[in-house]
């Protein structure tokens, strides 16, 4: 027995030493930036927040990890952030989407508004759609068709006027299935999320 | 003096031996995977580029140091343990200093651990050679690769939205290739840029 512990160490004992020494210095690398890769992740994700709810002056947590439903009977957790004004109030809530497009799955940040009516649009958090096609899911003609949108369930057309703002959301040509999979995103969520802010009494008559 | 100049010669090709004459992209062929995915911009591309001469250079580096105490069962596990460490290190450092690249390279710098440049030069040069040769080895094969990617995206960036380094360089009234920011224009640049590369090296051996 003993013979076989010194032959394992004969013949391991570097791997051991320096996996036991890399090991220690990712843990190094990873303590002096774990606080620094958070931060820029929170950032990223209120920059976009921020952007789509100009009166915004900070947010805070309204749900943690909600559920909501996903591609494929899946349930994805989500946080959903309420938006305060600078007097306090309520001036919407943004979450965190996820779908599925052409090429990978689409991450969206969607932003509503306080009594959770209307849509104050999207911005794309992660994608890897086809660039010149699917990828103009991010230009602001494709976008801008959310804004003021009703939160409730959208469909999508082919051809149409993409300047009129209601439930109908005009496909970009040549970029049907990641249109889709935006609006299917849309449809999922939002009255996913508008439920559960009802039920912790989040949204009440005049959103505040 | 006799003793010397043989020395500084290897030093020497350790250094430019990757740029040209051993160049991984251009004459060997071999870690095709970043030359095809993350040339759409010379930004990714160049920070790609630094990334490989980080991972290279400390993965030689480790490498050539134990080079003696290698049994040859350990060798590949070896090199991979080393390789998987700087990469890690690297990717924290874009995640936490640059996530704007970290973003746009996503999977590509962990998969930097499966390149094969690294592991190539860790077995042919860094597990047989002193600390500097390996060093600059590492410097000079990711130099070459750097260079290599970044004239790739320079060509498909200014071809595909008339920009170089984020900076418009095309006239007014440019109509960007779409087709030059998808892989197929990866494919046809690297092919051209390989038939090139094939025919200045048939005309200097001519």
């Amino acid at each position: 027995m003993f013979n076989k512990i010194k032959y394992f160490i004969q013949q391991s004992w570097l791997l051991l030493v320096t996996s036991f020494l890399f090991g220690l210095l990712i843990a190094v690398a990873d303590a002096a930036w774990s606080a620094k890769i958070e931060q820029n992740k929170t950032e990223k994700l209120r920059g976009l927040m921020a952007s789509l709810i100009s009166d915004a002056n900070s947010f805070e947590l309204a749900i943690q990890e909600a559920n909501v439903p996903g591609d494929k009977g899946q349930i994805i957790k989500t946080d959903i952030y309420k938006a305060l004004d600078k007097q306090g109030s309520c001036a919407g809530f943004a979450f965190v989407a996820v779908g599925t497009g052409f090429a990978d799955k689409i991450e969206l940040v969607v932003a509503v508004d306080a009594r959770c009516e209307k849509l104050f649009g999207f911005n794309v958090l992660s994608s890897n759609e086809t660039p010149g096609f699917g990828d103009k899911i991010k230009s602001a003609g494709f976008k801008n068709q959310f804004k003021g949108a009703p939160a409730g369930k959208l469909a999508l057309i082919k051809i149409g006027d993409a300047g009129k703002i209601d439930e109908k959301i005009v496909a970009i040509s040549g970029a049907t299935v990641t249109s889709t999979g935006v609006v299917n995103i849309f449809n999922k969520t939002v009255v996913s999320v508008k439920e559960q802010l009802q039920n912790k009494g989040l949204i009440t008559g005049d959103g505040r | 003096m006799a003793d010397e100049n043989p020395v500084k010669i290897n030093y020497l090709a350790a250094l430019t031996a990757g740029l040209w004459r051993e160049n991984p992209t251009f004459r060997l062929l071999i870690g095709m995977c970043p030359p095809l995915a993350v040339t759409t911009a010379v930004k990714p591309a160049l920070t790609m580029g630094l990334s490989v001469i980080f991972v290279l250079v400390c993965s030689n580096l480790a490498i050539s140091l134990m080079r003696n105490l290698l049994r040859p069962h350990l060798r590949i596990i070896m090199f991979t343990l080393s390789i998987a460490t700087f990469v890690t290190i690297c990717d924290l450092y874009l995640r936490a200093f640059q996530p704007v690249m970290s973003e746009i390279l996503g999977a590509y710098v962990p998969l930097i651990i499966v390149n094969c440049i690294i592991i190539f030069r860790a077995e042919a040069c860094a597990s047989k050679n002193n600390v500097w040769v390996s060093i600059l080895d590492g410097i000079g094969t990711g130099t070459g690769f750097t260079i290599a990617l970044c004239i790739i995206a320079g060509i498909r960036e200014i071809l595909a939205s008339g920009s170089f380094f984020g900076i418009a360089v095309m006239p007014r009234g440019f109509v960007p290739w779409a087709a030059m920011q998808m892989p197929v224009g990866a494919f046809v640049t690297l092919g051209l840029l390989l038939g090139l590369a094939s025919l200045l090296t048939t005309k200097r051996t001519s």
